[in-house]
């Protein structure tokens, strides 16, 4: 139960930033992005995740959307696509999610300098 | 679409009636344009029903970030409005009458003064005095030569203070409006 509930805090930190992701090469709609997620279990979500997800980021000018009509004769489709501000929080998201990744990397490993005082002096 | 597909979406637009008419418009167009895809994709209707979820969860998640985001109450928000009124209202009582006055006035007291000036070296020059139109300060009385150039300064301070409280007057406004703009977007 515990674990499971730090993967959905994991999945809800993380889901931002992979929409923003996925958007940067190129615009999406909003059952792309459902089914492009769907194929990774750690980041998939449904439809009531993703639909107020890209209205927030639209609230929040991280996106802007327009609306498309398909060559297949179905409805028109909403797309998605990054706006500058959206390009910048993706660039920072990047840099902490790296210092992120290779600071748990550095823990995991040990290869990190301690000094035993701390633990000595409580002792 | 079909009548199940139609009866879900209906139910999901009524769960939204909390929000804006053209936000609903687009949120039904955007899920019903989903059913279509996957309908088009040989998906039956009871599949992507279920996929989608209960109409009440759906429009509750959309709800939940909207009510989040705008009408919960905010003691933030509270005291922000309640700064800027009393902000705007108090600039409105005394700022704005107090500034926008003083700065016509100024400013056409120091057109005035030099003209004044000007006017009574005329009349010296012509064997005139006007003893209505003399520059005094304390003892000192200005002779009719001397006083054009003071009058000139005196009027040329008198323009830039009236000038200093128009940009006051409008510095004031633009302020309003900006934290108006801030108030809004919490």
């Amino acid at each position: 139960m515990k674990l499971e509930e730090w993967n959905s805090q994991i999945k809800r930190g993380t889901l931002e930033f992979c929409v923003l992701l996925l958007l940067e090469p190129e615009v999406r709609y909003g059952y792309e992005l459902i089914s492009i997620l769907e194929q990774w279990p750690m980041v998939a979500a449904g439809e009531s995740t993703i639909y107020p997800l890209l209205r927030r980021l639209l609230k929040d000018g991280l996106l802007c959307a327009f609306w498309q009509d398909t060559a297949e004769g179905l409805p028109p489709r909403k797309y998605y696509s990054l706006t500058a501000a959206g390009k910048t929080q993706l660039t920072a998201m990047k840099n902490h999610w790296n210092t992120l990744t290779a600071t748990i990397q550095t823990i995991q490993e040990g290869h990190y300098e301690h000094s035993s005082e701390h633990i000595s002096g409580k002792g | 679409m079909n009548t199940a597909a139609n009866t879900y979406l209906e139910k999901v637009d009524r769960y939204l009636r909390p929000l804006p008419l053209s936000e609903r418009t687009d949120m039904i167009q955007e899920i019903k344009s989903e059913i279509a895809e996957l309908e088009a994709g040989g998906v039956c209707i009871e599949d992507i029903l279920a996929r989608l979820g209960d109409p009440k969860a759906l429009a509750g998640a959309y709800l939940g970030e909207t009510i989040a985001k705008s009408r919960a109450f905010s003691w933030k928000k509270l005291c922000a409005i309640i700064a800027f009124y009393s902000y705007a209202g108090l600039g409105g009582v005394f700022l704005l009458p107090l500034t926008s006055i003083t700065a016509v006035a100024f400013m056409l007291c120091g057109v005035l003064c030099p003209l004044a000036g000007l006017f009574k070296l005329i009349a010296f020059w012509l064997g005139f005095d006007i003893p209505q139109i003399a520059f005094t300060i304390g003892r000192y009385t200005a002779s009719a030569t001397a006083m054009f150039p003071i009058t000139i300064a005196v009027g040329l301070i008198l323009f830039l203070l009236g000038w200093l409280c128009w940009k006051l007057t409008t510095w004031f406004i633009r302020s309003v409006v900006l934290q108006k703009r801030k108030v809004n977007a919490l």
